[in-house]
């Protein structure tokens, strides 16, 4: 019964870009795929790179469990100086953009529209802690 | 509109992979509604918190069920999202690791207005409307306030 649904959704860790890693998202996510996000993000960080891109932009839906590990795995890269960025791709989808707009999460993560600007952003450790 | 019967009825396991299946019935509804995408992205994304505390929070197992139905007139489109779990009582999310405590203030912030009902030991429910028309966003009526707090959980 959810196979067709199960198969839409992906997360992916792409490791091509040197000292920063990708998490590419594509499909709707919810509570049914956040526990197989928190496990890419806690191995992406495990890895200890420069940073870390989330990568949003083939995302069609987001709901808050998938914020709440986002926002668990930002903290372990603050804590780990690790720089974590949130891309969200030049034509998002817009209700992921709406979701991130309405929580006031856009400068939290920080959330940036192309991989150009993810891939500098995410070389810079965060200041904060 | 309770005495009308819902286009759309699901009974479902509380379970998390149930709820993708019933955004794919509101997508479904709103197809033959045509209703506009902003509002039914909106409608999906409050759907989906509604029906999330009910298979986080309602039950103390994975055998409970979660029970929706979906209503539309002229003006509007309802969904109603049903548990018959613990009720509305401060208890910690059966894996706390999946709450961060944003579901009500979104549901508030995408629905053209929204009800909850329910008492400890009586389940939930939670009935939400979305106009067909807006007159202004409901995300500028019933804004989210705070942040994310040090512990994970969302703090107004």
């Amino acid at each position: 019964m959810f196979d067709a649904l199960m198969d839409a959704r992906t997360i992916a860790l792409d490791d091509s870009h040197g000292d920063v890693l990708l998490i590419v998202m594509r499909g709707e996510h919810d509570i049914y795929t956040a526990p197989a996000l928190r496990d890419r993000l806690e191995e992406a960080l495990g890895e200890a790179p420069t940073g870390v891109i989330v990568d949003l932009s083939g995302s069609t839906f987001l709901d808050s469990s998938i914020l709440g590990a986002l926002l668990d795995a930002r903290r372990q890269a603050i804590e780990r100086s690790i720089g974590y960025v949130v891309c969200l791709g030049e034509d998002p989808e817009p209700g992921v953009a709406r979701i991130l707009e309405i929580t006031g999460l856009v400068p939290v993560f920080p959330v940036v529209r192309s991989r150009a600007e993810a891939l500098e952003a995410a070389r810079v450790a965060p200041a904060d802690a | 509109m309770s005495d009308e019967a819902p286009i759309v009825h699901l009974d479902l396991p509380a379970r998390p992979e149930g709820v993708g299946v019933v955004r794919q019935a509101l997508v479904g509804v709103a197809d033959g509604l045509a209703i506009d995408g902003g509002i039914l992205s909106d409608a999906k994304m409050a759907v989906t918190e509604a029906c999330t505390n009910a298979v986080v929070h309602a039950y103390e197992d994975d055998l409970g069920r979660l029970d929706v139905e979906m209503y539309a007139d002229q003006e509007q489109f309802t969904v109603v999202v049903r548990d018959r779990g613990v009720g509305i009582a401060p208890r910690p999310a059966r894996s706390s690791s999946t709450a961060l405590g944003l579901g009500l203030p979104l549901i508030a912030a995408l629905s053209d207005s929204f009800e909850v009902r329910g008492g400890p030991g009586q389940g939930t429910e939670v009935r939400m409307s979305f106009s067909y028309e807006r007159e202004a966003d409901p995300a500028d009526e019933n804004p989210i306030t705070g942040g994310p707090g040090p512990t994970g959980r969302w703090e107004s």
